[in-house]
């Protein structure tokens, strides 16, 4: 295989005198959805952050291979970081963590008017992975009218409108019931590893797990197993390309979401526009 | 965490278990000692309520000291007292109110770990009580000792020819007393009636499910206040005694107090609509979302800005019009310079509430929000974008406010004044005064929540999980 997507290397990371990373290695191909598992207070947020540069470890390297080149997270300067997040990468939260003053589609556009895109064109780039997500009709809603799985699904989308292709979730169906468990893990899933992105998940849900590709299970800030999902036959999880979402420019996207070299919105509003 | 719903109250929880209840004071220390909460959330309410205290305690001095006198110029004295009293009983309200409403969201944070430790909910609100009322006996008694402090400092103000003394607006100590156990009450009853997990605006409001819808009554009502006002100070023609111009100013502004309280919360929705339309930014939205949610939250935070802003022209104004009368006598040159420092020290009053209530609010709203805060961090926003998002929310209201206000207040001096008048540099300055004043203590108070700001985000681990 080629350069992986993300390289984690013996990371460690200690709060005081706890060590909730005890030398973890993990590395995550292109494409791959993989299941953080473990115990509470085992490391899964732990080593989520540590991936998405959010925190720096104590010890260890995160590498990200970027459109540009493989950059060294830790080597990057806290802004620098911002910016892959902001750019690169896409978050959903437990509870979605939306602005809640805001409606379901400024939420959405919220990471591309911080990248400097025009509102107009944000707001339509937004309102198009909302209807991809199957909320088309509640843009206008603001969140507290929204359910629980409506407003998880916007934070799908907020995840993923500036062209992230690697997607972070941390127990995104932590706060639901089953049922609407299963339906945002579709939509995360099919928005995701559906057209080729990596989504890299922490879950409780045994069943969440099963639809991944992969699952790696921690105990104690380590990685006791590391094992292909039931989904890892891809039988169960859409083929690259299925998501009929505003990303079938997922080429596009890809090639454009990047870290620091260029100023501008991280993707080309024209080349999105051609590729529907 | 804050989000998490409160338990329903069983039946059972309230009365008296003989299990699984802790002693109250132990517990109430284990939450309330330094270390187990970032300390702003015990140092805030204390703060909060030391201001609101020592600034009751001020002006009701001030007021008490014009109520003693017995000389000719008592009767105006006093009701000009009561008008400032009208003036500051706003931005007072909206203090106190920002200060209990600062303490009881302690409840919200402490609520999952009582319980974790095996509290009823009867004792979680009994502790939250306890917590609340002792924070703001402490904050009052602070405040005491500010008000104390100050005296001295206020006693150097000139009235009727020369200081008025450090101990002129000594209230006695009944009236103190009064204050602090008037302040630890509304500690209590607004933890009594307690936050419940909220999520709250910039402002510090709750959220609604639905988008709030404010009315045309409002304004048309507004508009026919206006209208019979300006007639009547129409009518009242050229004025040469100086007790007629004062009922007359005081009237207009009444009036204008009533309009403005009408008219103010629609007038701001107009306006964030506007600005809405506009947004360009993450910050330019969010911000007048955050308008929009509550205009009348937004209004009562910076209400008291609109009055003091429509007093500044027309007292300006007045100041300027009593000083053509002053060549009569030496007594009543007195009368009308102790009026101007009467206007001048009411404003300055009426800012430092509105900077304070802003500074409390500004607090509470970040310390609520801080989930939100930390996750649009991660998610990659900048500290810049959230800050100035906030910094707006107030702001902008604020400067509509008060340049919408002080442009009523010229609109109904004019019959009784003139162009001349308004545009008289001595009023020019007393009005310039007290926007730039108003202003820049506004926004020194915003500046000093950002590092509570970035504190929140220096450390996320008190938050998220
Ligand atoms: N901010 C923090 N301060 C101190 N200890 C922490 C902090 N965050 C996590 N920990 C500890 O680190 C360990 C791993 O935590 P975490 O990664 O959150 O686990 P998980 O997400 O699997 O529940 C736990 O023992 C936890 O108590
Ligand atoms: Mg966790």
């Amino acid at each position: 295989m080629n350069t992986p997507l993300l390289h984690a290397s013996s990371l460690v990371l200690r709060y005081g005198s706890t060590t909730a990373l005890a030398g973890v290695d993990l590395v995550i191909q292109e494409g791959e959805s993989v299941a953080i598992m473990g115990a509470s207070g085992s490391g899964k947020t732990s080593l989520l952050h540590c991936l998405s540069g959010i925190l720096r470890p104590d010890g260890g390297f995160v590498r990200f291979a970027g459109p540009t080149g493989t950059v060294d997270l830790s080597t990057l300067s806290d802004g620098e970081r911002s910016r892959l997040r902001r750019e690169a990468f896409g978050f959903v939260f437990q509870q979605g963590l939306l602005v809640p003053e805001l409606t379901a589609v400024e939420n959405a556009a919220l990471p591309l008017l911080l990248s400097g895109y025009p509102r107009a064109d944000a707001e339509a780039r937004a309102a198009a992975w909302l209807a991809a997500l199957g909320l088309r009709g509640l843009e206008a809603r603001r969140i507290g009218e929204l359910s629980g799985g409506q407003a998880q699904r916007v934070a799908i989308a907020r995840a993923q409108v500036g062209g992230a292709t690697l997607i972070f979730a941390d127990e995104p169906t932590g706060a639901l019931d089953s049922a609407t468990s299963v339906d945002v893990m579709d939509a995360l899933l099919r928005s995701t590893t559906g057209q080729g992105h990596t989504l890299v998940v922490v879950t409780h849900d045994e069943k969440v797990a099963a639809r991944c590709s992969r699952i790696v299970r921690l105990t104690d800030g380590q990685v006791v197993s590391d094992s292909a999902g039931a989904a890892s036959s891809r039988s169960t999880v859409p083929a690259p390309g299925a998501f009929a979402g505003p990303a079938a420019a997922s080429t596009t996207t890809t090639a454009i979401a990047h870290v620091p070299t260029t100023d501008g919105p991280a993707f080309g509003g024209a080349g999105w526009e051609s590729g529907r | 965490m804050s989000t998490m719903a409160p338990p329903a109250p069983t039946p059972t929880s309230a009365s008296s278990r003989p299990t699984g209840r802790a002693p109250i004071a132990r517990l109430a220390w284990m939450l309330a000692r330094p270390g187990a909460a970032s300390p702003a959330t015990v140092a805030l309410p204390i703060v909060a309520f030391a201001v609101t205290t020592a600034l009751l305690l001020i002006v009701l001095g001030g007021v008490l000291m014009f109520w003693q006198r017995t000389d000719e110029n008592a009767p105006a004295f006093q009701m000009l007292s009561l008008l400032a009293i009208a003036l500051l009983i706003v931005p007072l309200a909206t203090l106190g109110g920002a200060a209990a409403r600062l303490s009881a969201r302690r409840r919200d944070d402490r609520l999952a770990t009582l319980r974790l430790l095996g509290a009823t909910t009867g004792t979680v609100t009994l502790v939250t009580v306890v917590e609340s009322t002792a924070l703001a006996f402490l904050g009052a008694i602070a405040g005491v000792v500010l008000y104390l402090v100050s005296m001295p400092l206020v006693g150097l103000i000139p009235f009727g020819g020369g200081p008025i003394g450090p101990t002129a607006i000594w209230t006695g100590p009944l009236a103190i007393l009064g204050v602090v156990v008037g302040v630890a009450l509304l500690a209590a009853v607004s933890s009594v009636v307690g936050l419940r997990a909220v999520v709250v605006s910039p402002l510090g409001v709750r959220l609604k499910q639905r988008a709030p819808h404010t009315s045309w009554v409002r304004l048309l009502v507004g508009a026919i206040i206006v209208a019979v006002a300006y007639a009547t100070l129409s009518s009242l023609g050229v004025i040469t005694d100086v007790a007629i111009l004062v009922g007359a100013l005081v009237g207009a502004f009444a009036a204008s107090v009533a309009v403005l309280g009408l008219v103010g919360p629609f007038a701001l929705s107009i306006f964030a609509k506007v600005r809405l339309r506009r947004a360009k930014t993450a910050e330019q939205l969010i911000s007048a979302r955050g308008i929009l949610e509550s205009p009348k939250a937004a209004w009562r935070l910076v209400g008291g800005v609109a009055m003091t802003s429509f007093v500044a022209v027309v007292a300006g104004t007045g100041t300027a019009l009593l000083e053509s009368f002053s060549a009569h006598s030496t007594s009543e040159a007195l009368f009308i310079a102790d009026i101007r420092t009467g206007v001048l020290i009411t404003l300055v009053a009426s800012f430092v509430m509105v900077a304070c209530s802003v500074g409390v609010g500004q607090a509470a709203a970040v310390l609520d929000r801080r989930d939100l805060y930390v996750s649009l961090d991660r998610v990659g926003m900048p500290v810049s974008t959230m800050d100035t998002a906030r910094v707006r929310s107030v702001m902008l209201p604020l400067l509509f406010v008060a340049i919408g206000s002080a442009l009523l207040g010229a609109l109904l001096v004019f019959p009784l004044a003139g162009l001349t008048l308004i545009m008289a540099p001595l009023s020019l300055l007393v009005i310039a005064i007290c926007f730039v004043l108003g202003l820049a203590l506004v926004r020194l108070s915003l500046l000093a929540t950002r590092p509570i700001l970035t504190n929140v985000l220096a450390h996320p681990e008190r938050s998220l999980g």
